[in-house]
Parts: C-alpha cells; sequence; structure tokens
C-alpha cells in the first residue's frame, strides 16, 4: 500500500490542486465577490471527490479491470434513465437526482467507454483488432450513447464522447483506412442529423459561429463578448475581481463554459497561458504514466483519460477565443458544475490507479 | 510469434501516441497563438469596445429658452407636464393597476391593451408612457392614492405654450420633433426626440434657443439597466430671445387685421429697422398644433386655401401699384430728367405705341406737376415718367430701395420679389421687353412684385431721406436712435424732402387720395401713400362701362389695398405698410387702417 501511494504521480495531483485552486478564485470574482452561490459548493465538491479520486487510485487494478464492463453498462442505464424521463413527458433533462447531488450520466459515461475500451482492446488479440466483427462492439458502444446524449440535446458533450471513442480506437491499432471509411460514411450523415436531429438553437449556433457579427445581439453575442473580455485583459489582466464585463454580466454562462473568459479578463494573457501550459503539463505526465505501465489496458485508460482532457480543455479554449462554435463544453477543474468534476475526478483517479499499478502485467486474478 | 505480435502492438501504439501527443501540443500552440492574438495584439480594440459596453451616455434635455417682446412680456414659454409611466417589474398585475387608475383618469381600453402588450417586449427596467399632459386634478388625485398604484411614476416634463395663440403664430412658429435633415445639424444631433423650432423665430433662432445638453455617464450591465451613475452634467437652459415686436401693438394689429379675410400688416421702428408688429391673416393657433392629437387642426389648416401657415408678410407677394410711384419719382429726379416745373396734361389716358393706358381717374388730372402726380396718384403722369426714365434705371432704383432682394429678416423662408428689367425678362421669360410694360411698371404694376416687409422698408428709407437699415425682429440692444454706422443711399436730401411733402399731402391735402384718413392735427401728422394693386385685367369695354367701378364684383376678382406710411412727418419714428388682399381701393380701406395704427402708435409712444 505504502508503495502504491509512493508510486502515484503526485505532480499530477499538485496540478489537480492549482488549477482546482484558481477555479475556485474566478468562481469567487464570478459571484462578485462572494463564496455563495458556486465558489462553497465547489470547494466542498472538489474535497469530497478528491477522496474518492484517492480511493479509485488505491483499490487493486484488477477489481477495476474486472469490473470495467459494469461500470460501462451502468453509467449506460443511468444515461437511458435520463433520456426515458425525459420521454415521459418530465421535461428534458441532462441530469438526475443521486445522493443529493445532481448528476449527468453524459458525464460519467464517458470514463466508462474509457474502461469498456480499455478492456476490451486488452483482451483483443492484436491480429483481430482489424476484423470486421470485433469492430462492431466498439462502434456500437461509441455511436449509441453518443446518439442519446445528442438528442438530449448536448450538442458539446455528444462531440467530446464521439472523439474519445474514435481517438482510443485509434491507439488500440485500428487500421487507420477504417477511420477514412467511416468519417466519409460519418460525413455523408451530416445532412441528416442537420435536419433530423438538430434543435433549431443548434443550428443557430453553429450558424452564428461562422459569422458572429453579423448578429451581435443574438447567438453571436456571446462570442463576441467573450472576445472583448479576454482582449480588454490584455497582458496583466483588469486585476482580480476587476473584471467589468462578468461583473456587470456580459459574459453568459461565466461560472460554467466562459469560466476561462472570466479568468482571461482578470489575470490576462500571463494568466490564461499560465493555465494551458498547466493542462499541457497534465497531458504529458499522462503520456509518462502511459508509457510505464506494463500493460496495454494501462496504456489505454491513461491515454483515454488524457484525451478526454484534452478535447474538453481544447473545445472549451477554442470555443471561448472564437476558434470554434458555441456548443457548451466545460474547462475541466475549472468550471463551476458537480458532473464534470465528478468525472474529471473519477477519470484521475482511474489515471493514478495506473500509475500506482505502473509494475502490474496480468490483471486477472490467479 | 505471440511475442511478437506484442511487440506490434506496443510499436503501432507508440507510433500512434506520439503522434497523438505532437497534435495535441500544436492545437494547444494554437490555441495559445489565439490568444496571444486576442489579449495582446487586438487588446487596445477590445479595450475599447469592453468600456462602450461598460458605459452608457444619458443626455439630459435641456429647458428650451424662452421669447419676450420687447417689453419683456413672454410670449413663448415652457410649461410643467406631467407624464404618467408604468415600470413593468414593479407592478404585480399591470391590468388591475391600469383598471383602477382608469377610475381616476381615463385611459382607453385600446390604450390600456397596448400597454400591456408592450410591457412584454421592452426590457422590464424601462418606462412606459401611460398618459401625458396630466390636469392638476388627476395628478392630485393619483398623487394622494400613490400606495395604490406600484409602479406607476410621474414624470415632469418641458412643453411649449404659446399665451398669445395666434397673435404670435407667424413671427415665433411653432416647435415639433427634428425630421431627418434637422437632425444633421450639429447642436440637436445628440438629442433626437427633443423638440426644435420648425418656423418663425424658433426656427431661425434654434441654436440659441436650444440650450445645452447635460449628460449622464451610467454603468449598465449587459442588458442595458443602470448600475450606477459615474459623472453628471447638467443641462444648461437655452437663452431668452428678445424680440424687438411690441406685444400692445402686436395684439391691436392682428384684431384689426383679423376684420379682414386676407392680409398682412407690418410695422417698424425707422431708427433702428426693428419690426414693431408683423402680422398676417388668416393666422393659426400655434398651441394646437403642438398638443396632440392635434391631427384634426392639421386637416382644417391644410384645406384652408388661403393657407394659414403662410406669413404673407414675408412671404406674400403683391403689386405695390401705386406705392410704387414714389420710388419712379426719385429715380425721374435723381436722373435730372425732371425739374420742379415739369408737368404732364393728364387726359385719363395716354396713347403709346397702339395701345391705350387709363390712368385711374377716367376724366383726367389737367395739368399735373410732381407734387400733384403722388397726392392724387396720377397714373399718366407717371406713365410719361417712366417713359422718360426707362426700365433700367427704375429697377436700379427699386434695387436701392431693398426691393427684389431679401431683407434678411430672421424667420426661415423670406420672399425675394421682383424687379423686372429687359434682363430678368430675357432671362425669366425668354422675351423682349415691350416699351409698354415700363409704362405698367411705373404704376407699380405688371411683373414687379414684393412683400409687405420691403414696403414697410421702403416707407421706411423714404422717411429717413437715404438713410438705410435693416429690418430685424430682434430688440436692438442700443437704445437711442443711432444704429451703428448707417449706410445710406446717395440720394440728395432736397428730392427726399420732394417726397416727403408730396406723401404728406396724400394724407394732410384735401385733394390727397387718403384725406378722409388724415390724422387729428393737433396730435400728431403722417404721411404716406395708398396703392391699389390690380388682380384682374380690367378690360376695354368693361372701362367704357361708367358704372364698373360700382359693380359687385366677386371677391377674388377684386384688387388688393395697399397703403404705405410713415409718422410723424416731422421727425419721422414709425413706418407701415398694409395690404388688404382683396380689399378695393388703397384710399378706401388700407389707409384708414394705417390711420387706426398711428393712432395708436401715437399714444403708446413706443
Amino acid at each position: 500500500m505504502i508503495q502504491k501511494i509512493y508510486k502515484i504521480n503526485w505532480l499530477f495531483i499538485f496540478i489537480v490542486i492549482i488549477l482546482a485552486s484558481i477555479g475556485f478564485i474566478a468562481l469567487y470574482s464570478a459571484a462578485d465577490s462572494n463564496f455563495e452561490p458556486w465558489a462553497r459548493k465547489q470547494i466542498i465538491r472538489f474535497c469530497v471527490f478528491f477522496f474518492l479520486l484517492f480511493f479509485i487510485a488505491l483499490v487493486d487494478i484488477r477489481v477495476w479491470y474486472k469490473y470495467c464492463y459494469h461500470i460501462f453498462i451502468l453509467s449506460l442505464l443511468l444515461l437511458l434513465s435520463v433520456e426515458i424521463i425525459g420521454t415521459f413527458g418530465f421535461g428534458a433533462k441532462r441530469w438526475i437526482k443521486f445522493f443529493g447531488l445532481s448528476i449527468q450520466p453524459s458525464e460519467l459515461i464517458k470514463v466508462g467507454l474509457i474502461l469498456f475500451l480499455a478492456r476490451y482492446y486488452h483482451d483483443l488479440r492484436f491480429q483481430s483488432i482489424g476484423r470486421f466483427r470485433f469492430l462492431l462492439l466498439p462502434v456500437l458502444v461509441i455511436s449509441f450513447p453518443f446518439l442519446l446524449i445528442l438528442i438530449q440535446p448536448d450538442l458539446g458533450t455528444a462531440i467530446v464522447y464521439l472523439f474519445l471513442g474514435v481517438i482510443m480506437m485509434f491507439l488500440a491499432g485500428v487500421r487507420l483506412w477504417k477511420f477514412i471509411l467511416s468519417s466519409i460514411a460519418g460525413l455523408s450523415l451530416i445532412p441528416l442529423i442537420w435536419n433530423y436531429m438538430l434543435h433549431d438553437y443548434q443550428k443557430r449556433r453553429l450558424i452564428s459561429f461562422i459569422d458572429p457579427e453579423s448578429d451581435p445581439l443574438g447567438t453571436g453575442y456571446h462570442l463576441i463578448q467573450s472576445k472583448i473580455a479576454l482582449g480588454s485583459g490584455g497582458i496583466f489582466g483588469k486585476g482580480f475581481l476587476k473584471g467589468s464585463q462578468s461583473y456587470l454580466d456580459f459574459l453568459p454562462e461565466k461560472q460554467t463554459d466562459f469560466i476561462f473568459t472570466m479568468i482571461g479578463e482578470e489575470f490576462g494573457f500571463l494568466g490564461t497561458i499560465f493555465i494551458i501550459i498547466l493542462y499541457m503539463l497534465m497531458i504529458c505526465i499522462c503520456f509518462y504514466i502511459a508509457f510505464r505501465s506494463f500493460s496495454n489496458f494501462g496504456r489505454l485508460v491513461s491515454l483515454g483519460v488524457a484525451t478526454n482532457l484534452f478535447i474538453n480543455i481544447f473545445f472549451n479554449t477554442s470555443m471561448v477565443t472564437g476558434l470554434m462554435p458555441v456548443v457548451g463544453i466545460p474547462l475541466p477543474l475549472l468550471s463551476y458544475g458537480g458532473s464534470a468534476m465528478l468525472s474529471v475526478m473519477i477519470s484521475f483517479g482511474f489515471l493514478l490507479n495506473i500509475s500506482a499499478h505502473s509494475g502490474q502485467k496480468n490483471l486477472e486474478y490467479d | 510469434m505471440f511475442f511478437s505480435e506484442k511487440k506490434n502492438q506496443f510499436k503501432t501504439f507508440s507510433r500512434r501516441s506520439f503522434f497523438l501527443l505532437i497534435i495535441k501540443l500544436i492545437l494547444f500552440f494554437f490555441v495559445g497563438l489565439r490568444l496571444f492574438n486576442i489579449q495582446i495584439t487586438q487588446s487596445e480594440k477590445y479595450r475599447t469596445l469592453s468600456k462602450n459596453n461598460r458605459i452608457s451616455l444619458k443626455i439630459i434635455f435641456p429647458k428650451r429658452g424662452k421669447i419676450t417682446d420687447r417689453n419683456n412680456n413672454t410670449v413663448a414659454k415652457n410649461y410643467d407636464s406631467y407624464e404618467l409611466y408604468v415600470i413593468p417589474e414593479e407592478v404585480e398585475n399591470l391590468e388591475s393597476v391600469l383598471l383602477k387608475l382608469n377610475k381616476i383618469v381615463n385611459i382607453p381600453f385600446s390604450k390600456r391593451k397596448k400597454i400591456i402588450l408592450l410591457s412584454r417586449q421592452v426590457k422590464k427596467f424601462e418606462m412606459i408612457k401611460i398618459l401625458d399632459n396630466l390636469s392638476w386634478k388627476h395628478l392630485e388625485q393619483i398623487e394622494a392614492n400613490m400606495i395604490d398604484f406600484p409602479g406607476i411614476h410621474l414624470l415632469l416634463s418641458s412643453k411649449r405654450k404659446y399665451p398669445f395663440g395666434e397673435n404670435f403664430s407667424h413671427i415665433l412658429g411653432y416647435v415639433s420633433k427634428p425630421n431627418k435633415d434637422e437632425l444633421s445639424l450639429p447642436y440637436i444631433s445628440s438629442m433626437p426626440s427633443l423638440e426644435i423650432g420648425k418656423s418663425g423665430v424658433e426656427k431661425h433662432f434654434n441654436q440659441l434657443l436650444i440650450g445645452k445638453a447635460g449628460k449622464r455617464e451610467v454603468e449598465v450591465n449587459s442588458i442595458g439597466r443602470e448600475i450606477r451613475e459615474i459623472s453628471k452634467t447638467e443641462s444648461i437652459e437655452g437663452g431668452t430671445l428678445s424680440l424687438s415686436i411690441d406685444l400692445r401693438l402686436q395684439r391691436y394689429v392682428y384684431e384689426i387685421l383679423k376684420e379682414h379675410r386676407s392680409g398682412s400688416i407690418v410695422v417698424m421702428k425707422v431708427s433702428t429697422g426693428e419690426i414693431l408688429s408683423m402680422t398676417s391673416v388668416p393666422s393659426f393657433d400655434p398651441n394646437k398644433i403642438i398638443t396632440i392629437p392635434n391631427k384634426k387642426y392639421w386637416d382644417t389648416i391644410l384645406k384652408n386655401e388661403l393657407s394659414p401657415l403662410t406669413n404673407r408678410a414675408v412671404q406674400g407677394l403683391y403689386a405695390p401699384g401705386s406705392t410704387f410711384k414714389m420710388v419712379v419719382a426719385i429715380a425721374a429726379l435723381e436722373k435730372n430728367i425732371i425739374n420742379s416745373n415739369f408737368f404732364v396734361i393728364c387726359e385719363g389716358k395716354i396713347e403709346f405705341g397702339d395701345k391705350i393706358y387709363h390712368c385711374w381717374k377716367t376724366k383726367g388730372h389737367g395739368k399735373v406737376d410732381l407734387t400733384k402726380g403722388i397726392v392724387e396718384s396720377c397714373d399718366c403722369f407717371f406713365y410719361e415718367l417712366a417713359k422718360k426714365i426707362g426700365i433700367d434705371n427704375i429697377s436700379i432704383m427699386a434695387k436701392e430701395f431693398g426691393l427684389g432682394d431679401l431683407t434678411g429678416i430672421e424667420v426661415p423662408s423670406e420672399k425675394n420679389g421682383i424687379v423686372p428689367n429687359k434682363r430678368w425678362k430675357k432671362q425669366q421669360l425668354n422675351e423682349n421687353w415691350y416699351a409698354g410694360e415700363t409704362l405698367i411698371t411705373g404704376i407699380g404694376q405688371g411683373y414687379i412684385l414684393a412683400t409687405p416687409l420691403q414696403l414697410a422698408n421702403m416707407a421706411a428709407i423714404i422717411a429717413n431721406k437715404g438713410k438705410l437699415i435693416k429690418p430685424t425682429l430682434i430688440k436692438s440692444k442700443i437704445s437711442n436712435d443711432i444704429s451703428g454706422t448707417p449706410n445710406k443711399l446717395n440720394i440728395s436730401k432736397d428730392n427726399f424732402s420732394k417726397i416727403n411733402i408730396a406723401m404728406e399731402k396724400v394724407v394732410n391735402n384735401a385733394s390727397g387720395t387718403a384725406f378722409r384718413s388724415r390724422s387729428n392735427k393737433n396730435d400728431y401728422t403722417f404721411a404716406g401713400k395708398t396703392g391699389t394693386s390690380q388682380v384682374k385685367r380690367i378690360t376695354i369695354e368693361e372701362r367704357e362701362q361708367e358704372d364698373f367701378r360700382k359693380k359687385e364684383i366677386e371677391w377674388k376678382n377684386k384688387d388688393h389695398s395697399l397703403f404705405v406710411g410713415y409718422m410723424p412727418v416731422n421727425n419721422p419714428q414709425y413706418a407701415a405698410s398694409v395690404v388688404i388682399e382683396h380689399g378695393g381701393s388703397g384710399a378706401s380701406v388700407a389707409a384708414p387702417i394705417a390711420k387706426k395704427i398711428f393712432d395708436k402708435l401715437y399714444k403708446l409712444g413706443i
């Protein structure tokens, strides 16, 4: 046990704490120098999930390996239940109540997917990976939840989920031409998705991305305001608690999707680039852990966590800087929100578990 | 075999994960680059946008300056008007509050519906106007029951009022919301909802009267709600405009003039050019134009074919008729074409070319010299004179007396009038000048046209013996009678004296055309000249019928009745022109009116 604790990557944990703390500070500022309604809750959640992270990290890797599929199926059931409640006239909901905590199953299922694919490809012999019948199951576990999340509708999470699954398959060794083929198939589905799957507000968001300035008070408004906030921050920022854009409510969803903008306004380019560097460091640590792991499972879980982390960060930051459409993806560790925090901390738990069990080759109980 | 498979798998994984890492780092680099671009390269631009986002400028409207007559009587002022507003977010049930209000002051159902509809469209903290111009009675009742009306606010606003209504309408004009062109004026562009002067001196002196807007810089949030006030500059009330008009005279003149269907009277001070009274009928009530609802009133004004909005004093064009004869006489004297011994035998008509030109007195005046020509207004005498002088000399002299040119009076849309000559006719009508037209011009008929203001100005110059003045509606700051360095016409005083004597005799000599309108000699005497401006050409057949003058002529075919004059004779102080449209002869209508006005001036001693 002591050896495990020793082998846990403490640098990673240190970065997690720093980033989460920056998040608390930003939430405090977003609420106009107030711990309510966001900062206090976020701190409590972080502390609770921090213990969860250690619990996951220290439990024997073979236990997790054994229950990978169970975890995925559990999260899929949760997702389905949200869907069913939504369909039966309780209004569109993305979350369910769980021990007094509102949880979005769409966040949890990302972790489930990482575990599922890691175990699936760990078990599969290398020659079999390319076989068509062995592709069916992974494609199913990616596409079915993807569609469920898409019709919620939660375009952002759905895209993250899809990318995560595809990249993991790519890492597992699925042939490149199969990706090219399926992306062509995917592209041909776009008109279908556009016409039947996307809600009007989602279409508007995508259109407004192309030319946000054309409709400054409509959907492009968020993006312009976000750029104004970031730009007016300059190099050093306006100073802690002095961001006028967010304080005057020009920033939409400043506590969740646009928290990065808020930080950028108050702490400037130095603040934003500092955060980007921390994230890069975290991802590099994921790769480090992956290459230290003796098992294929461990490698895939590590890079799955890295990929999940990266997609969220990249989508969020490029969204608030106008590189991508505004699709509502939270920034890991910084954005306010229980489910995202829970999902991220659980995934870190598994990452550190890999780190703690890096020498483990055989994952099945003898 | 198994080992190499593992090895292969690891190789693929390594390659692909390395590739992935590179991609991720590159994408991070792009995000960083983008941040650099927004936060450093374009920072200045976004900083400005951020400031504009945050700070909103609210205009505080200035009060419009008031307008007074020359004795400080207010003729245009502001009054406080209370407007009723509601702020939707402060009301729980807007409909019931409006219903309660309806018990005090009538709010029609349609209006209530409109307000409720509007309350759903505007931002919740924005004010919606319910009523304006609240009466005192209603104001008191609402104030007393304010507790029952949450979210209802009373707001003070400033409205224009013209206490003397129709008396001053053409001089003052009225105010209204600016139109598109007017919005480009620098002093109102920032206040698009502020009323500005639309005609009269209200328009001419907009810049003075409007004042300076104050402003409040307020910090607003994303939906425009005020967070706090940053700075405040109070507005500056517009300047007071002191008119040269004398309220007492203006009202008196209007009372006389409104007996007639249409016409205009201008009275001015000969020493300074100050207009003491300027009247035009039919008139209108500017208060009714600016008080909504005004559609009905507008309709009646626009339907009236006499066009009450026209200020006849500066826009009405009339042939001056015999009042022009002084100008012709002075031209003849100055050109040394005639001397004191010059005379004409008037036989009631003269032949010229193949046409016959009639004198108004069909029997003829007999032997007529210059004085008699003016006193009895002999047309034949002036036909002869005009023939000798020529049209170009007549037109040069007319221009010297300010005819055919704008006087520069401070109201908009003044008209030039016409002083014809050969070149003018060629340019305007592309026809040659006929010698006969010179004769007609000699008695102030034909193409020549002048405004009543120009005629009063002409009379003032004659009274001044050539000293030029500039007609103005603004009270002169110099109290004594010498305004600056006056220009003088290069005409000999002797020649003016001859005209002055003749004009005195027009009124005070038993043979004068205006003798019946003479003043009481113990008080003062005035001088002048009657004029009758032909509207319809009278045919020879009509003229040959002895009784054509007695015939009832249709009103609109009747001649315009004119009189110009000044008083007192010895030391002229005031000049006046009277034009009564279709009034008949100058002697019978315009001259008696002039006498009344001069009497009033004598009594007032302005």
